[in-house]
């Protein structure tokens, strides 16, 4: 579904990705992992569009989208479920589920999918009228996973969904990513928390020094002592 | 008594449409925090187009009013394109001086097509120049126009924020423009119909205040600064803020000229910046705390 050829991304003059190349199975869930600051971000938002990246290509269902722009990513089906949520704090939970569906038209169908998230997550309908940012930091992750189902999304690019919940909620997220993924759901999950990523990941990719130092099964991979060592950062 | 309810009655109006002025800056601040610095020219333009309309073409007053706010409208997309989108990338200093160079080209434009003719507009008034009498209160029909006027274009921006897709849009634009391009929404256009809209409330509060103010190219300036005072009171960022600061500094502005001395009517809005700033640096309405971007 999604593939990555070489691709190079920097700002300025600082080249975070030098030369990544991995590919993600339609239907799969993909664990990208990676030590503090070594561009796990910067390659989610440049397979969103929000950055345009220095030179490669990235293939999504056949069709070269490296340069395109965030609206016409979204348009597409790949949606970001960013780091730290950025839900629009001062509106309400249900106005924050209709902004994900801004790229749509049809009333009717929007409606029939906010019907869809609350079924998925029950807490967001009895939080409707509430403004986001009163929400509990578990609650704002179901809202930013709700906003990105909206969009109609078919890979979905979750950055650390799990940082900063309690072990309960953790296990809700781990939980929420296993029903999307059985809805065929194609997922590029980002994370810190080794743990999520072996209960909901087939395959992992480990990125360290601007390219992906190691990949395979998510399960050996992360018993591996060395990509432990590596991803640790120590 | 009755001096004291007259004063009350003309700082309230004046005050209304004073939060009209501040709204149109509140809204373009919220998403840009940039304060336009050509917003009272806007309110100017939106002034002169009417006159055009309504006084030298002899169109009637409703369609002289909607085709002054459409040219302001337009305008304010212009002032994004030329002052905000091609020049945002070498900072926001250099987006204020764009902005006041947008104003003088404006004041300048204005001086061409509607200068030389005394240079003092007059702008007939809609309503018959008695004023009304409520029991002890005495208004303006005039004033009652502009206050009421200035309520219902309150009125529809809350009802477009409110209720609006495109009023979300600008919204959540505001509020996280990252979230909002996670969403596919396209922030460029959305700061550009943001700037527009300011000035289209600018450019409906010039028309309104038309019959009570003489129209000069040089309006603008006095009427910009106390919409800015208004809207730094309210907190800058906060739409029932631009209100209520209108409001107050109306009334405090007419309480000074009556009980104190009628020159110091025009030193209150810097007074009212010079506190807030001070003692409210958040103002009436405004959130702690400044968002990311
Ligand atoms: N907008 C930016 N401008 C400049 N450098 C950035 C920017 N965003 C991230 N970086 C740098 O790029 C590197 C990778 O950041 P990031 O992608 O956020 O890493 P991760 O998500 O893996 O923690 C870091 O060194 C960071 O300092
Ligand atoms: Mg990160």
């Amino acid at each position: 579904m999604l593939d990555v050829q070489h691709l190079s991304v920097a700002y300025g003059v600082t080249e975070v990705l030098r030369d990544v190349s991995f590919s993600v199975r339609e239907g799969s869930v993909v664990a990208l992992l990676g030590g503090n600051g070594s561009g796990k971000s910067t390659l989610l938002n440049a397979l969103s569009g929000l950055i345009a990246p220095k030179g490669g290509s990235v293939r999504y269902l056949g069709e070269e989208t490296a340069g395109l722009g965030a609206h016409q990513m979204v348009r597409r089906g790949v949606v970001q479920v960013p780091q730290g949520r950025e839900v629009f704090a001062d509106m309400s939970v249900s106005d924050n589920l209709e902004l994900g569906a801004a790229t749509r038209s049809n009333r009717k169908e929007i409606r029939n999918d906010m019907g869809d998230v609350f079924a998925l997550f029950p807490v967001l309908r009895e939080r409707r009228m509430r403004a986001a940012g009163s929400l509990s930091g578990g609650e704002q992750t179901q809202l930013s996973i709700g906003r990105a189902l909206m969009a109609r999304a078919r890979l979905l690019l979750m950055d650390e969904p799990s940082v900063g919940l309690s072990p309960r909620m953790v296990d809700a997220v781990i939980e929420a990513i296993l029903r999307l993924r059985q809805r065929g759901l194609t997922i590029l999950l980002v994370e810190q928390n080794v743990g999520v990523a072996a209960a909901v990941a087939e395959q992992a990719h480990v990125l360290k020094d601007g390219v992906i130092a190691y990949a395979g099964q998510a399960k050996q991979l992360i018993n591996n002592p060395e990509v432990l060592a590596s991803y640790l950062g120590r | 008594m009755l001096m004291f309810s007259y004063l009350m009655a003309t700082g309230i109006t004046t005050g209304a449409f004073y939060g009209l002025v501040a709204l149109g800056i509140v809204i373009v601040y919220k998403a840009t925090e940039v304060v336009n610095l050509a917003h009272g020219e806007l309110f100017m333009v939106g002034g002169m187009l009417a006159y055009t309309c309504y006084v030298i073409e002899g169109l009637p007053y409703v369609p002289s009013l909607l085709l002054a706010v459409a040219g302001a409208f337009v305008v304010g997309i212009i002032t994004e394109r030329v002052a905000y989108r091609s020049v945002l990338k070498h900072g926001l200093a250099s987006v204020l001086v764009a902005t006041i160079g947008v104003s003088f080209i404006l004041k300048g434009i204005a001086r061409y097509v509607w200068g030389g003719k005394g240079d003092y507009l007059s702008f007939p008034p809609l309503v018959s120049p008695e004023p009304l009498q409520f029991g002890n209160i005495m208004i303006m029909a005039q004033q009652l126009v502009v206050l009421v006027a200035a309520l219902v274009v309150m009125a529809g921006l809350a009802l477009f924020f409110k209720r609006t897709r495109a009023g979300k849009w600008m919204q959540a634009t505001a509020s996280n423009p990252k979230a909002a391009l996670l969403c596919g929404l396209r922030i460029d256009r959305i700061y550009m119909y943001t700037f527009a809209v300011g000035a289209a409330v600018a450019g409906a509060a010039g028309v309104l205040m038309a019959p009570l103010t003489l129209l000069y190219p040089d309006v603008g300036f006095v009427l910009f600064i106390k919409g800015l005072a208004a809207a730094v009171l309210g907190g800058i960022t906060s739409v029932p803020g631009a209100v209520v600061g209108g409001l107050l500094l109306g009334v405090i502005e007419q309480l000074a000229a009556g009980y104190v001395h009628s020159s110091v009517q025009d030193v209150v809005p810097f007074l009212v910046i010079m506190f807030a700033l001070t003692f409210l640096p958040t103002g009436l309405f405004g959130v702690r705390g400044l968002r990311k971007i």
